[in-house]
């Protein structure tokens, strides 16, 4: 017993003397070692940097037809077993794909602009009252466009798989585009004698943010239908711009949308191609759209104001500044239709009487 | 050729920095903040506002005060740090301001009134002090003795 | 033949909305950091709806109309819920402070490293760019939700999931730029109770996100350039770092204002804190937390390979200092500072068991 303590004793003494480093340190299971699908990747970047389109190498640039996946597991990642499923329900490729995204992502980024600081605002000069009030207005009814086009694309942002993660990391800047755009033209609106119109009644907006059938009916309205009429208003503002101040921003309005239009039109090429009726269901949803896009263009506000600014004013507005409009307008209903043929969709033949009437002038 | 640390050596600084967008690099940007240098016994006052370094001057320990946050370090560490910009162009991966906080217990950022929101603003604005210093690359340099 | 020159047609145009404009007579100026948010919140345009009435998403301040559709069914309708008292300022600063992923990089300066090295990177990179997944999808999430009676918080917000989606990005192109791959998920980003993605309430879903997440994935941002190889590593985990940065004094200012504006919360935002603080060190989203994976990973790097784990090992413990130590100001900065002196929170101890 005597021997048994002394040497416990003789141990403790051992131990109070030795300083062991790793106490502490839990032993490294590196359970995670060797764990990938593709190894040795090496992307070199180009004369652009490095894309995120040119990290598509190898199985990373594998793009499923289905994303089973309801996790967040990186596209080419090793998955793990029991992880709960979160609700992710786009997950078939032809619901929201667009070849463009990851190119759209990057130039996105790189054509960025502040309008803070690189708006020349210094440029605004008073204007006559009518006109003041008609790009007021304008600005007006494009915040709040932009502001659906924001909710719409944030509705269905999380509800995407990441299998498709260029799209989404495409739709982040769109998201930040619109962002960017309710916060021009607000400052417009507030910055030349002016302030804030009446809102849109909201029908066209009504029937994108209640379009709950899927993304690419949600793409229909806000890009076919309705976003193909902005650009021609854009364009439009943009040529009757008052002073530097509007033309930019406008025209980088008009680079920002062009840009969504891009995702717009390709999405829906690629799901016009890669799912049965996806150009019948685009046509009834179109039949169904027109009606409201029609209401809306009937009704006085949009009109009168770009009549208004076409015209130098009320009185010119009457005469050569509707006719302007009435040009503008008529011009959307053929890129409309120029793009429903190159989608398979015939809109033509059941054309809404009222966008036809527009086309006869 | 400027002493450092002093007011004629902050404001050469200032100018290289103010006068070339290309020492502002990506990441950068505007930024609206005060700081304070605190470099042995000596006190500096800096502003930044949008892409400039508005004012920077010799102050008071009642001045740090009203600053967001102060960068303090010994003398030797700011030495290095200046050093090795001198040498390099810009700082050395290990003598940014960010790895030489990272590497001292209690870092060299503090909020005057403890306050981590405040003290987070050398995070947010961390590039464009960086570049302030690596700015001073343009600026011939020696050391107070 | 008639020379008379083709007169153009009148049209009858509808001037009444001319009648129904909001508040006239703005003229909002650019100061020095140009014409910011703030500098057009005047007259009524600068009235912040302590609830909004906004259901049609029309533009704060503008005319309503009496026959606009309803179709904003906006659950974040109250101002306490979501607004934060530099909002703007923090939107114009994400909107100054962005960057590219492709050019900003110097990814030139990528050379071949260790495989243990090169395999610790790319699991922390598969680490962030699934965790930066949640960062993205759930503020996007809460934008469709809130009113844009706020929209100076919703515009924080966009930037955010920008700055996310940005990211994404790079974590993964570094995975697959210098001979790796991406490696095992974590898992840790799925759903559980009370986690950030389930949240029904916003600022239960910022206390977690802002606050406890980015938090702790700041501090190993900042970390980033001591465990980072090369320039192209420690550039991109600094940049990433400002951009935390910004994300997290969203969610302390947002506390900040509700703690002020609705004290009858005050109860309810610590029971927050109370789960937020269970998983800052204990769940799997914290590399620097208790070993998971990706600290194991974390542990090679900061050691500078498999052989100085220990090393490595000594440095997280710093790390994981720091991020209790700052998660704790944050949250005093925020205003709910009674939580470390009355024995309510666990970080204080946790904190001094770093030492």
């Amino acid at each position: 017993m005597a021997d048994k303590l002394s040497s416990k004793a003789a141990s403790v003494d051992r131990e109070s003397k030795i300083v062991d480093p790793t106490k502490g340190v839990p032993e490294p299971k590196y359970d995670w070692r060797g764990l990938t699908n593709e190894w040795g990747v090496r992307v070199i970047p180009g004369p652009h940097g490095l894309r995120l389109g040119d990290i598509n190498v190898g199985s990373y640039g594998e793009v499923p037809d289905y994303w089973q996946d309801q996790t967040r597991r990186p596209r080419g990642s090793v998955g793990r077993p029991g992880i709960p499923p979160l609700p992710y329900s786009l997950r078939s490729k032809h619901e929201l794909w667009a070849e463009c995204s990851a190119d759209l992502y990057e130039e996105a980024i790189q054509r960025r602009w502040i309008p803070a600081t690189e708006v020349p605002w210094d440029s605004l000069k008073t204007l006559p009252d009518d006109i003041e009030k008609a790009v007021c207005q304008m600005c007006t009814e494009l915040s709040q466009s932009a502001n659906t086009e924001l909710e719409i694309i944030t509705y269905w942002q999380d509800r995407m798989s990441y299998g498709y993660f260029e799209v989404k990391q495409y739709l982040a800047t769109a998201t930040f585009d619109c962002a960017r755009q309710l916060e021009a033209l607000r400052k417009r609106a507030l910055s030349n004698g002016g302030g804030l119109g009446i809102e849109s009644r909201g029908r066209v907006n009504r029937i994108i943010l209640e379009s709950s059938g899927g993304w690419t009916e949600a793409v229909v309205y806000l890009y076919l239908l309705r976003g193909t009429y902005i650009t021609r208003l854009l364009t439009g503002l943009l040529s009757a711009a008052h002073n530097e101040a509007e033309a930019f921003i406008y025209s980088h309005m008009l680079e920002d949308h062009a840009r969504h239009l891009t995702y717009g039109y390709d999405h829906l090429e690629y799901a016009s191609t890669h799912h049965d009726d996806a150009s019948l269901i685009m046509g009834t949803l179109l039949a169904v759209g027109e009606a409201h896009m029609a209401a809306e263009l009937k009704e006085g506000v949009v009109s009168s104001a770009m009549a208004i600014i076409f015209g130098g004013g009320i009185k010119g507005a009457r005469t050569h500044g509707m006719e302007r409009y009435l040009v503008l307008v008529r011009d959307f209903i053929n890129d409309y239709l120029a793009i429903c043929r190159t989608l398979g969709i015939d809109r033509e033949k059941s054309l809404h009487p009222v966008f036809k009437r527009y086309l006869e002038g | 050729m400027e002493v450092f640390p002093s007011q004629e050596w902050f404001q050469k600084v200032q100018e290289a920095y103010n006068s070339d967008r290309e020492l502002h690099s990506g990441g950068g940007g505007a930024c609206d903040t005060t700081a304070g240098f605190s470099i042995g016994e000596n006190r500096y006052f800096i502003e930044f506002a949008g892409l400039d370094c508005s004012q920077v001057r010799q102050c008071s320990e009642e001045d740090l005060a009203t600053t967001d946050f102060v960068i303090e370090m010994p003398m030797e560490t700011w030495r290095s740090m200046l050093q090795d910009v001198q040498k390099n162009g810009k700082a050395s991966s290990n003598m940014t301001l960010n790895s030489i906080d990272l590497e001292l217990e209690e870092g060299i950022a503090f909020s005057p009134i403890d306050d981590q929101y405040k003290q987070d603003l050398f995070y947010r604005y961390n590039q464009n002090f960086q570049d302030f210093f690596d700015a001073s690359s343009r600026v011939q340099t020696t050391f107070e003795s | 033949m008639s020379e008379a020159t083709e007169m153009p047609r009148e049209h009858e145009i509808d001037t009444s909305w001319m009648d129904n404009m909001a508040e006239w007579g703005i003229t909002a100026k650019p100061g020095k950091r140009g014409l910011t948010l703030a500098d057009v919140q005047v007259g009524s345009y600068g009235d912040l709806p302590k609830v909004s009435d906004n259901m049609t998403g029309r533009p704060r301040g503008s005319t309503a109309r009496p026959e606009a559709y309803r179709v904003g069914a906006y659950q974040v309708h109250t101002l306490s819920e979501i607004w934060l008292e530099n909002a703007e300022y923090l939107y114009e600063e994400a909107l100054q402070r962005q960057w590219s992923s492709a050019t900003d990089i110097p990814w030139h300066t990528l050379k071949p490293l260790p495989d243990d090295v090169e395999e610790a990177e790319c699991l922390l990179c598969t680490f962030f760019n699934e965790v930066e997944f949640v960062a993205g999808d759930v503020p996007a999430r809460w934008i469709a939700r809130t009113t844009p009676d706020y929209l100076e918080a919703r515009n924080v917000l966009s930037a955010q999931v920008m700055d996310e989606a940005r990211h994404m990005d790079v974590f993964r192109k570094r995975a697959l730029a210098n001979g790796g791959g991406l490696m095992r998920m974590s898992g840790a980003t799925s759903g559980f109770v009370g986690s950030i993605d389930l949240a029904r309430d916003f600022t239960e879903m910022s206390t977690r996100l802002h606050i406890s997440g980015e938090g702790a994935v700041l501090t190993m941002f900042r970390m980033g350039e001591l465990f980072g190889q090369n320039d192209a590593e420690k550039t991109m985990y600094r940049l990433c770092a400002q951009d935390e940065a910004r994300h997290v004094a969203f969610g302390v200012m947002h506390l900040r204002c509700l703690g002020e504006t609705a004290p009858e919360r005050r109860e309810e935002i610590e029971c927050y804190l109370d789960e937020a603080e269970a998983q800052l060190m204990a769940g799997q989203q914290n590399p620097a937390g208790r070993q998971s994976e990706s600290s194991e990973a974390l542990a090679v790097l900061l050691g500078g390979g498999s052989e100085y784990y220990d090393e490595g090992h000594k440095k997280l413990l710093v790390i994981r200092r720091r991020q209790l130590k700052e998660y704790m100001k944050r949250v005093i900065s925020a205003g709910f500072a009674d939580r470390f002196e009355n024995g309510r929170s666990p970080v204080p101890a946790q904190y001094a068991a770093t030492a």
